[in-house]
């Protein structure tokens, strides 16, 4: 069951016919009056079919302009490079520097200790002498402890043996 | 300005304490007899540390002081003489770096030198000369720098410098890995 309203409408768009019109005008109080608001209805109706055309068609120019110029800026964005100082040429240079300086460091720390010098943690003979008329045979070794000690040696050979005496306090 | 003076004299206050404080070590010098006996009698503590090191080099079962002498160092530049009956030891310390102390040793047999060496002598390693064969036994001399009692304690109080630790840290491992 349509309402009164459904039916106004209805009518002023045009789209009751037959006997529904006729017992829907039956109720109009005024059909003159009635006549004069459905013309003006569809007037309005028409003009604002033909504004709202217009509009709808600037709408979309609009939106399109708009979708065009974010897609170019998306574009543009993908392209342009991250402005971040860590490029990778950059990089690979930092890491060659970083290298460069690893390398040196242990070139230097390692000419501190070359291989077969004493350690500077270990105790070291610069030079040693026997007395050569006395010990004419005498020969001189200077080795290290292989144990945890760090006891430097310097060994003789060759030297007077000397009489048990000798060991008295 | 009164802050001036003040300053300059707490700086080398403290300048003079570090450096007194750091030559205070003691030089151990002990002449040596080495043999082999039925029944050895226990080493002389100076000698505890080095104990399994001298036997192994040497092959003795005791190792008996005849001589000694504990010198401590205050400026790195003293002389002194670790005696025995017969024999004496004379060292000449001629001044300290980062190695150690620059040493001069001289063996006297009486009058006689039997052997001359210069050696810097390092904190951390001891220096076992061998010497002459002295009947059935070999004469050593043994010299080992001593961390004095104070410095010791002071040592223990007060923590390493952590830039110069990490550097010797650094430094250790950088010739473990590559020897």
């Amino acid at each position: 069951m349509k309402t009164f309203e459904e039916k106004w409408t209805a009518w002023l768009d045009g789209q009751l016919s037959g006997k529904e019109l006729i017992e829907f005008e039956a109720t109009l109080p005024d059909l003159a009056v009635a006549d004069a608001e459905k013309r003006d209805a569809q007037k309005l109706g028409s003009f604002l079919k033909q504004q709202l055309g217009v509009q709808i068609l600037s709408n979309a120019e609009f939106f399109s302009h708009q979708l065009h110029e974010r897609i170019a800026r998306d574009t543009q964005d993908r392209h342009r490079p991250t402005s971040t100082w860590w490029t990778i040429p950059r990089l690979v240079w930092s890491g060659a520097t970083a290298l460069a300086l690893f390398v040196i460091t242990t070139v230097v720390l390692m000419n501190q200790h070359q291989p077969g010098e004493q350690s500077e943690y270990l105790t070291q003979i610069l030079n040693s002498r026997v007395d050569p008329a006395a010990n004419p045979n005498a020969t001189i070794y200077i080795f290290e402890s292989k144990n945890d000690n760090k006891v430097t040696v310097l060994w003789t050979e060759g030297l007077q043996t000397l009489p048990a005496d000798y060991a008295a306090k | 300005m009164q802050l001036r003076p003040l300053l300059l004299a707490v700086f080398f206050a403290l300048a003079v304490s570090a450096v007194s404080a750091d030559a205070a070590q003691a030089v151990w010098s002990g002449l040596v007899i080495a043999e082999n006996v039925p029944q050895p009698t226990p080493i002389p503590p100076e000698l505890t540390k080095l104990e399994p090191t001298l036997k192994e080099l040497f092959g003795y079962n005791q190792f008996e002081v005849i001589g000694q002498s504990n010198k401590t160092l205050k400026t790195g530049q003293e002389d002194w003489l670790a005696n025995s009956k017969y024999f004496g030891l004379h060292v000449d310390a001629r001044g300290e770096n980062d190695s150690g102390y620059a040493l001069n040793l001289k063996l006297y047999k009486e009058n006689d030198v039997l052997l001359e060496t210069d050696a810097t002598l390092s904190k951390s390693s001891p220096l076992v000369i061998k010497g002459p064969q002295v009947g059935s036994g070999q004469l050593l001399l043994v010299l080992v720098v001593k961390d004095d009692e104070q410095a010791h304690r002071r040592r223990h109080a007060e923590p390493a410098n952590p830039i110069t630790a990490g550097w010797h840290r650094l430094r250790r491992i950088i010739h473990n890995v590559i020897p």
